[in-house]
C-alpha cells in the first residue's frame, strides 16, 4: 500500500512536463548512441553529465536513467543488424538476432526485441517498485563466496549458449577467463602478460574485444558473402509485425527472461551479462522450439532482451540503496547524485522518496516512449540493410574505429581491435564462437577477484563455498546443471552410436542378402 | 589493379576448399596460448590456498584450457567435411583499414583519417569504382565530423594532430 | 545537440562577460585532463573548476577524461603537450606521488616534465571497524590484530587507503590482512555483509553510516581533527605519527610562462573561496588550503619522498 502511494506520487513527479521532456531526451539520445558501435551508455551519460548540473536532481536522474536503458535498446539494434554488440549483454542477442536479419527477418527480430525489452523493462520496474528494500537486503547478503557461486553458475550457463560444438563453447569460455587475466592483478598490483606495454596495464577493454571479435570478424566474413549476394535481396522490409504464433512463442520467454533478469540485476556487477546468458541457457533447455535456437529463433532474441532490460532497471536498486555501482555507467549515476549532495544509501528511499519513486515511475514512461519511438523506426533500420554492402562495410569500419578510439582517445586501442578482429575471423574459420568467449572474458576478472577475496577472508578455508547457505545452494544448482548437460551429451552420443551400429548392421544384412 | 583483384578473387574461389581438419590449428593455437599462461603464471607465483598468488588463476584456467584444446584437436582431426574457404583479401584489407585509422587519426585528424580508412577498406571491392570510393570516403568522413565532433562533442581534432 | 543544449542552458544561467577578464589566460578553450573516468570525485571537481573558469572569468574550459594505468596515461599525455596553458591536468597522488615509486618504467618525470600550478585541497581517510566487534579504541584494535588477526578492505592495491593500511602496520607494529577492492563502495558492501572486519576510507563519504551506527570510526589520518567529524581522534593525537591525505592539484606541461602560472593560481584561489564551491567540495570531504605555485611544487616533491617507503611496503607484501 505504501509502495502504491509512493508510486502514485512518483507518477505525478515523472509526468511533470519538464521531467517528461528530459525522459524523452534521455531515451532518444540513449537509443541513438546505443546504435553506434562502441559508443555505449558510458559515453552518452558523460556527454549529458555537464548539462545535468543545471537541472533538478530528479530530472537529471530521470534523463541519465533514460540514456542508460535507451542505450540497452539501441545496443540490440546493432546486434541484430550488424552482429556488433553495443553492450556485452547484447552479445547474446546477436546469436539469434543476426541470423534472423540474414534470413530477411530483421524487421520481426527488431520488433520482437523492442517488445521483449519493453516487457522486461516493465517487469523490472514492477519488481523494483515492490521489492527494492528486499532486494537491497539480498545484495547485502552477498559476500565474495556468493558472488563466486553466481558467476560460476553464469559461466556454466554461458557454455550452453554455444550453438555449435558444446566442447568448443566451453573451450571459448575458459579461453575468455584466461585472457581476462591480462593486465594489472588487482589483488597484488603485479603486471600479468602485459608485455611491458603501459596501455595493457588495465587489461583489454571489453568494447575492444566485442568490436574485434564480433564486428570486425563478422565484417571480413560478410564482404565476400555479400559480393555473392548471399543475403540482400530477399528482405521483406515492410513486414515487421510478428504473426500471432510468434507473439505466443515470445510470451513465456519474455516472462521467464524478465524474472531471471530482475534477480541478477540486483546483484551489482554481474547483472545484465549473467542475466542474459543464464536466461538464454535456461530457455534453450525449456523452449519447445529449442532446436532452432542459434539459427534465428525469435525466442532467442526475446529472452536475452527481456532479461537484460529488466536487469537494467533492477540494477538501480544496489546503486541507489547501497551506493554500490555495478558498472561504470552506474558509477556515473552515483557521481551525478553526489553533485546534488544526495548520498546513495539505505536512507535514500526515506529521505528522497520522491526522487526514488519519480525515477521508478519514469521507467514506465521511458519504456513506453521507447516503444513509441522504436516501432516506427524499425522500417527505417531495416531499410539500412537495403544499402549495398560495398557502401556499408567501409562505413561500419570507420564507426568501429571511432567508437574504439573514443574509449581512451588512444590509438593503441585501435591496434588491439585489429588484433582481435583478425582473431575473430580465424575463430570463425576454425568454428569457434565469440559469444562464450566474451562472457568468459567479462566474468573472468570478477570471478578471480571474488575467489581470491573469499579465500583471504576465510583464511584459506575452501569449504566456505559449500557451508555458506546461499553459495551452497548456488553451487548445488551449478553442479546439477553441469551433470545434466554431461549426461544428455553422453546419451546423445550413445544414441548416435547405436543408430550408426544399427545402420551398418542393416547394411551388412542387405549385402549378405545380395550375396 | 582492378583486373588484378578480380583475377585474385577468381583464383581464390577456384581453389579447393580447405579440409576441416585444419580446424585443429585453432585448437593448437589455444594449446600454445594456454602453455604461455601456465608457464607465465608459475613465474608470477601461484601463492598459497589462503593467499592465491598473481599466477594462480592463469595457471588454473591454463590447465583447463590445455585439456579442452586437446579434446578439440582430437575432434577436429576426425572431421572429414570441408571447411569454410578463407578470404585473405578481405582479411588484409580490413586489417589495413584499421591500421590506416590508427596511424592517421592522431596525426592528420579525424576527417582525412576516416577518408583514408574508407578508401583502404573498399580497395578490394571491385564492384565500387574508384570515383565511388572517393565519394563514399568524402561522405563518410564529413558525416563523422558532423556527428561525432559537432553533435556528440567527442574531443577529436577534425584536421591536424592533437 | 550537446553543444547546443549545454550552451543554451549556460546562457540561461550565467550571462558570461564578453570583455577580456584578468582571470582569463588563453583565448583557446582549456582542456582539464582528468585521470579518472567521468563520475568520480576527481571528475566532479574538474567540472566544478571548468564551470567557474567559464562563468566567472570567461575562460572556456572542457573536461577530458583519460583514465588508465593509475593516472599515468593522462600524465604522460599532458607532459607531451605544448606548455601554453591550454592543457592542464587535475593531478593527484596516483600519477605524481605513487606512480614514480611504483612503476620503474614511468614515461615521465613527475617534477621535471610538469609545471605544478595550484593546490586545490585534500580529503582524509580514516580507519573503520565493525560496531559489533566491540572495538572502539586504537589499543583494542591493536590487541585484536595481534590476537586473531584482522582483515581490512582498501580501495585497491597501491591506493591511498592501502598505503595507509601499510603505514598503520609499520607504525603500530601489527600485521593486518589486506583485502583489496576496486573502489571503496564494494569494500563497504562486504563490510556491511559482515565478511570484512575493518576498512579504510575517506571519512566524508561515510557520514551516513557513522550516524546510523553501521560503522565505528577509530582514527583519522589527518594532521588535525576534521570540522565535520570532531569526535574522531587523529592517529597523531593517539601517539601514532600517521598522516596520509588524498591531495588534488592543477598542473601543466613543463616550461609554462610564470606570469600565466600566477594568473591560473590566483584564479583557482579565488574560485576556491566561493561559497558554493566550498560547499560542494565539502561533500567530497575536500578542504582547501591556499598555496603558491612554488609551495605546491615543493609539496608534490615532498610527498614523493615521504611516501616512498610506504608504497614499497605496500607493493612487496600485497
Amino acid at each position: 500500500m505504501e509502495n502504491l502511494i509512493g508510486f502514485g506520487n512518483g507518477l505525478l513527479v515523472a509526468l511533470q512536463p519538464e521531467n517528461l521532456l528530459y525522459c524523452f531526451v534521455g531515451v532518444f539520445l540513449g537509443t541513438f548512441i546505443g546504435v553506434l558501435p562502441g559508443i555505449g551508455s558510458m559515453a552518452a551519460i558523460s556527454m549529458i553529465l555537464p548539462l545535468t548540473f543545471y537541472l533538478e536532481p530528479t530530472s537529471a536522474l530521470v534523463m541519465i536513467a533514460g540514456v542508460y536503458y535507451g542505450a540497452e535498446y539501441g545496443g540490440s539494434i546493432a546486434s541484430i543488424l550488424m552482429n556488433i554488440p553495443g553492450t556485452p549483454s547484447s552479445s547474446i542477442t546477436c546469436i539469434d538476432g543476426y541470423p534472423m536479419a540474414r534470413d530477411g527477418r530483421a524487421g520481426i527480430a527488431l520488433f520482437g526485441s523492442a517488445i521483449a525489452s519493453f516487457g522486461g523493462g516493465i517487469i523490472g520496474m514492477i519488481v523494483m517498485a515492490i521489492l527494492a528494500p528486499g532486494l537491497a537486503e539480498l545484495a547485502l547478503n552477498f559476500g565474495p563466496t556468493e558472488y563466486f557461486a553466481v558467476i560460476l553458475l553464469g559461466l556454466v550457463a554461458a557454455s550452453a549458449v554455444s550453438n555449435g560444438n558444446p566442447i568448443k563453447g566451453i573451450t571459448m569460455v575458459v579461453a575468455g577467463l584466461m585472457l581476462g587475466t591480462v593486465g594489472v592483478d588487482i589483488t597484488t598490483g603485479a603486471e600479468r602478460f602485459t608485455m611491458g606495454i603501459p596501455e595493457m596495464r588495465d587489461g583489454v577493454h571489453l568494447v575492444i574485444v566485442a568490436m574485434g571479435l564480433f564486428g570486425v570478424g563478422e565484417l571480413i566474413v560478410s564482404i565476400r558473402a555479400n559480393a555473392k549476394g548471399a543475403f540482400q535481396n530477399e528482405i521483406d522490409y515492410k513486414k515487421f509485425y510478428p504473426s500471432r504464433a510468434q507473439w505466443r512463442a515470445m510470451f513465456a520467454p519474455i516472462l521467464r527472461g524478465s524474472g531471471i533478469g530482475s534477480f541478477f540485476g540486483a546483484l551489482p556487477g554481474t547483472g545484465q551479462t549473467v542475466a542474459s546468458a543464464v536466461a538464454y541457457a535456461v530457455e534453450k533447455k525449456v523452449s519447445p522450439n529449442r532446436e532452432s535456437f542459434g539459427k534465428g529463433a525469435i525466442e532467442g532474441v526475446a529472452v536475452p532482451e527481456a532479461a537484460n532490460n529488466s536487469a537494467t532497471q533492477t540494477a538501480f536498486i544496489p546503486t541507489l540503496t547501497l551506493g554500490v555501482p555495478g558498472s561504470a555507467s552506474m558509477a556515473l549515476v552515483i557521481g551525478a547524485l553526489m553533485m546534488y549532495g544526495i548520498v546513495p544509501g539505505p536512507r535514500l528511499l526515506v529521505e528522497h522518496s520522491n526522487l526514488f519513486w519519480g525515477l521508478v515511475a519514469s521507467f514506465l514512461i521511458g519504456n513506453i516512449l521507447l516503444l513509441i519511438l522504436n516501432i516506427p523506426l524499425i522500417g527505417l533500420w531495416v531499410r539500412l540493410l537495403k544499402i549495398p554492402y560495398r557502401y556499408m562495410y567501409p562505413t561500419i569500419i570507420v564507426l568501429i574505429c571511432i567508437g574504439v578510439y573514443s574509449l581512451n582517445n588512444n590509438v593503441f586501442d585501435v591496434w588491439l581491435t585489429l588484433a582481435f578482429g583478425w582473431a575473430g575471423y580465424l575463430m570463425r574459420l576454425f568454428r569457434f564462437e565469440p559469444a562464450p568467449f566474451l562472457i568468459g572474458f567479462v566474468l573472468g576478472p570478477m570471478m578471480e577477484e571474488q575467489l581470491r577475496r573469499a579465500m583471504l577472508l576465510s583464511r584459506g578455508d575452501a569449504t566456505v563455498f559449500l557451508t555458506r547457505p546461499i553459495s551452497g545452494i548456488l553451487i548445488a544448482i551449478t553442479v546439477i546443471l553441469l551433470a545434466y548437460a554431461i549426461a544428455s551429451a553422453l546419451r546423445a552420443r550413445r544414441r548416435a552410436r547405436n543408430v550408426a551400429a544399427a545402420l551398418s548392421e542393416t547394411e551388412a544384412l542387405s549385402t549378405s542378402k545380395k550375396g | 589493379m582492378r583486373a588484378f583483384l578480380l583475377r585474385l578473387r577468381r583464383n581464390e574461389e577456384e581453389a579447393r576448399p580447405p579440409h576441416a581438419y585444419l580446424g585443429a590449428l585453432g585448437g593448437a593455437g589455444l594449446l600454445a596460448l594456454s602453455i604461455v599462461f601456465i608457464v607465465g603464471g608459475y613465474e608470477l607465483g601461484v601463492g598459497s590456498l589462503r593467499r592465491l598468488g598473481t599466477g594462480a588463476f592463469p595457471v588454473i584456467t591454463g590447465f583447463i584450457l590445455a585439456v579442452l584444446s586437446l579434446i578439440v584437436i582430437a575432434a577436429d582431426l576426425r572431421d572429414t567435411s570441408d571447411a569454410e574457404r578463407p578470404d585473405w583479401i578481405s582479411f588484409a584489407a580490413i586489417g589495413a583499414a584499421l591500421a590506416v585509422f590508427a596511424l592517421t587519426v592522431g596525426r592528420i585528424g579525424l576527417v582525412p583519417g576516416a577518408f583514408l580508412t574508407v578508401i583502404t577498406a573498399s580497395l578490394p571491392d571491385p564492384s565500387l569504382p574508384v570515383l565511388g570510393k572517393f565519394i563514399l570516403g568524402a561522405f563518410v568522413s564529413l558525416a563523422c565530423w558532423a556527428l561525432f565532433i559537432g553533435l556528440i562533442g567527442l574531443p577529436f581534432a577534425p584536421f591536424g594532430g592533437v | 545537440m550537446k553543444h547546443f543544449l549545454a550552451m543554451s542552458a549556460a546562457a540561461l544561467v550565467f550571462a558570461a562577460p564578453a570583455v577580456a577578464d584578468p582571470g582569463k589566460w588563453s583565448d583557446e578553450p582549456v582542456r582539464i585532463v582528468v585521470t579518472f573516468p567521468p563520475g568520480g570525485t576527481s571528475d566532479l571537481i574538474a567540472r566544478v573548476l571548468a564551470q567557474y573558469f567559464e562563468s566567472e572569468y570567461g575562460q572556456k574550459a572542457v573536461v577530458d577524461n583519460r583514465p588508465g594505468a593509475g593516472g599515468t596515461v593522462a600524465a604522460d599525455f599532458v607532459a607531451e603537450q605544448t606548455p601554453d596553458g591550454t592543457t592542464l591536468i587535475l593531478g593527484n597522488n596516483a600519477p605524481f606521488t605513487i606512480a614514480p615509486t611504483q612503476f620503474e618504467d614511468l614515461p615521465y618525470d613527475p617534477m621535471g616534465d610538469f609545471t605544478h600550478i595550484a593546490y586545490l585541497g585534500a580529503s582524509t581517510p580514516a580507519l573503520f571497524v565493525q560496531p559489533s566487534s566491540g572495538i572502539t579504541t586504537i589499543d583494542e584494535y591493536i590487541t585484536q590484530a595481534k590476537g586473531d588477526g584482522i582483515t581490512y578492505g582498501s580501495s585497491g592495491v597501491g591506493s591511498i587507503t592501502h598505503i595507509l593500511g601499510k603505514a598503520v602496520d609499520i607504525e603500530l607494529g601489527i600485521e593486518q590482512i589486506h583485502v583489496p577492492y576496486q573502489g571503496s563502495a564494494p569494500a563497504i558492501q562486504d563490510f556491511r555483509a559482515g565478511v570484512l572486519e575493518a576498512y579504510y576510507d575517506m571519512v566524508a563519504l561515510n557520514g551516513d553510516l557513522i550516524t546510523e551506527g553501521e560503522t565505528q570510526p577509530i582514527a583519522l589520518a589527518a594532521p588535525e581533527r576534521s570540522a565535520a567529524f570532531p569526535d574522531i581522534p587523529t592517529f597523531r593525537e593517539l601517539g601514532h605519527d600517521i598522516v596520509i591525505e588524498n591531495w588534488t592539484g592543477l598542473s601543466g606541461p613543463a616550461g609554462m610562462d610564470p606570469e600565466m602560472v600566477k594568473t591560473i593560481n590566483d584564479t583557482v584561489a579565488e574560485i576556491m573561496q566561493l561559497e558554493p564551491v566550498i560547499e560542494r567540495l565539502a561533500q567530497f570531504g575536500v578542504e582547501h588550503t591556499p598555496m603558491s605555485a612554488e609551495d605546491f611544487t615543493t609539496f608534490v616533491e615532498g610527498t614523493i619522498t615521504t611516501w616512498e617507503p610506504l608504497i614499497k611496503a605496500a607493493n612487496v607484501n600485497g
